[in-house]
């Protein structure tokens, strides 16, 4: 079976310069995920995990090496093309869910579009759609505040559906829920995953990593295991 | 299209500025407060000026733009009393002279000033009452004969008890009835009313009102009336002449008061335009501490938008990011920001242009300040400026914010 090729990374490194030391977040680091990939990246703090999520959620560029997205050649690009990648073609879910506390539930789904030049009427059409098809149908209106944890993660990944990206980009997405919520959460990654989806899940956990169809593992800035 | 979605996305940046404002109500009260202060003191100085402008524009057609008043002391603002006491009252001869060597002036008159109890049945008032000549009749200014007549030739050679009044003299004594053959008590003695004159209103003049006058024949004003007043030579010439006439009338007056050239002038010839002289100069200096308190109360009311756009910026750290993780580019959030601070500073605005206009509607009886949709516009472009101005800065920071960073803040 051969499958698109969505992700292609080819030998980046990302240096940072901390006065006189020289620290090597990722080291020629090569990886290839394919549409409907559903991929898990563990790795303890410091491994350079978060840096290669951040270069994969196009939030930053890397020193040396090319980043393909769609083939589309990432790493030379400036910060407002990086903005309209990352609205089109990603959509993020956060630990923290990082959801507005002031807007409701649609108003929060809505605000990937508004940076899509979308009438305001599609916007809330497809904010609808996608909280629907998260099960949250009846919550239209609630604020993140009278949401559950479980329900409010449903929200922001109805959030990152939203504007049909290419990957699902899900850092630690049930680090700060209690078990049955993860649980359900992740189950929830299952369909996704079954309906054609691309995801990424950076977590630390086997219970979720093992969810995953391949895994990969990062240790001092290089990929120590993928299968 | 493309142009139109652009557009749609900047109105979607300012939606979201306006309700961080409403989520915050007080806060951007208390800062829109010193704007609305700024924009109150400059309508209110801009109105009174224009108003005082107004009423002094009203004197001024009083007093004529084409008479010259050869009056004892100069008229000023800053009066210098000691300078002034000693000079000789203005002699009713002076006249002659002037008629006899004049080229410039057309006509004169004598004016003598005073002012008397006035009463009719049992309304009472103090009046001012001015003696003339029959010519005055062709010199008034500002005003007109509306009913009856001016006092003949013939009147004011047999002195005769005859007066025309201003129209409050009418209106207090008469209560809109036409006063002319009515009889008023002036100083015990019963003076008949044969003309009225059209109301001026009030003006910057002494006294206040322009209406508040009784006209006589000057024979008869010397006859009957002995309490303190002034004279004055009215000299009517052409108003392209003013001001070789206002010399002429100086050398001639000079003469006739056998001054050496050494001498100062110890009598003054004043007119309109002299007067508006001084009142524009106090007009500046009204308007100049005006706007510099203004000025500085504009400032101060930037900075602390600036100041709480830094805040607002500071407490929204998560959500720049956050926006920006979600296709938010820089210049969305500098958008955001700024029309966040644009929006504080109308708010601020147009709260001051409403107390503005209920204190005019307050006022509107004895201030008449002129209140225009200009005022309005002016106040929009200065606020979108101060708001644009203030929140610059805050909206930069906020959009060179690094999204990785700006997520992890807590």
């Amino acid at each position: 079976m051969n499958k698109k090729e969505i992700i292609s990374i080819e030998s980046i490194s990302k240096i940072y310069h901390l006065g006189d030391n020289v620290v090597k977040a990722l080291d020629n680091v090569s990886l290839k995920i394919y549409e409907n990939d559903f991929i898990s990246i563990m790795g303890p703090s410091g491994s350079g995990k978060s840096t290669l999520m951040n270069i994969i959620g196009c939030l930053d560029v890397p020193s040396k090496g090319t980043y393909k997205l769609d083939n589309i050649e990432i790493d030379k690009m400036t910060d407002s093309d990086l903005a309209k990648i990352r609205n089109q073609k990603i959509g993020f879910v956060f630990q923290t869910f990082n959801l507005l506390p002031k807007l409701n539930a649609v108003q929060n789904v809505e605000v990937p579009l508004i940076y899509s030049s979308l009438s305001k009427s599609e916007r809330i059409a497809k904010a609808k759609n996608a909280l629907n098809s998260v099960g949250l149908g009846d919550r239209f209106d609630h604020k993140p505040n009278e949401l559950s944890g479980g329900q409010r993660q449903r929200v922001a990944i109805a959030r990152a559906l939203v504007n049909s990206p290419s990957i699902i980009l899900a850092d630690e997405p049930t680090g700060n829920l209690d078990s049955k919520s993860g649980l359900e959460i992740l189950k929830f990654f299952d369909e996704l995953h079954k309906a054609g989806n691309t995801i990424i899940v950076v977590t630390h956990e086997d219970s979720v990593a093992n969810r995953a169809k391949r895994k990969v593992e990062i240790f001092d800035g290089k990929i120590s295991k993928d299968e | 299209m493309e142009r139109f979605l652009k557009m749609n996305n900047i109105f979607q940046n300012i939606a979201i500025g306006l309700r961080a404002i409403k989520s915050n109500p007080t806060r951007v009260f208390l800062t829109s407060l010193g704007l609305t202060i700024g924009i109150f003191t400059v309508s209110i100085i801009t109105a009174g000026v224009s108003s005082i402008d107004k009423e002094f524009e009203k004197s001024m057609a009083y007093y004529g733009n084409d008479k010259l008043y050869v009056s004892t002391w100069p008229w000023s603002f800053n009066f210098d009393w000691w300078k002034y006491r000693n000079r000789p009252r203005i002699e009713e001869d002076n006249l002659q002279y002037i008629t006899q060597y004049s080229q410039y002036i057309d006509d004169v008159s004598l004016r003598k000033t005073s002012w008397i109890r006035g009463s009719y049945g049992n309304t009472a008032s103090w009046l001012q009452i001015n003696g003339v000549y029959p010519s005055y009749q062709d010199m008034l200014s500002g005003t007109k004969i509306e009913n009856g007549r001016f006092f003949s030739q013939n009147e004011w050679d047999l002195q005769r008890r005859v007066i025309i009044v201003g129209a409050t003299v009418r209106d207090g004594f008469f209560d809109g009835q036409d006063p002319i053959g009515k009889t008023i008590r002036l100083g015990g003695v019963s003076f008949e009313v044969i003309g009225e004159l059209k109301k001026q209103g009030m003006g910057m003049v002494p006294g206040g009102t322009l209406d508040n006058l009784v006209i006589m024949p000057s024979t008869t004003f010397k006859r009957i009336l002995t309490r303190w007043g002034f004279d004055e030579l009215v000299l009517k010439t052409r108003p392209e002449q003013m001001a070789i006439a206002k010399e002429e009338a100086e050398m001639i007056m000079r003469v006739a008061r056998k001054l050496k050239p050494d001498e100062e002038n110890n009598f003054a010839v004043n007119s309109a335009d002299a007067y508006k002289q001084q009142f524009d100069s106090l007009k500046i200096a009204i308007a100049g501490v005006g706007f510099l308190v203004t000025g500085i109360s504009l400032i101060v009311s930037a900075i602390g938008i600036m100041n709480v756009m830094f805040v607002s910026v500071k407490e929204r750290t998560k959500e720049i990011g956050l926006r920006k993780a979600m296709g938010a580019t820089s210049r969305n959030i500098l958008v955001q920001f700024l029309s966040e601070a644009v929006t504080i500073s109308i708010i601020g605005g147009l709260a001051g242009i409403i107390l503005v206009k209920l204190l005019t509607l307050a006022l509107a009886s004895f201030l008449p300040v002129s209140f225009d949709l200009l005022l309005i516009f002016y106040t929009f472009l200065v606020c979108v400026f101060i708001g644009i101005t203030a929140g610059m800065i805050p909206a930069r920071n906020a959009a060179s914010l690094n999204p990785i960073d700006a997520l992890r803040h807590e």
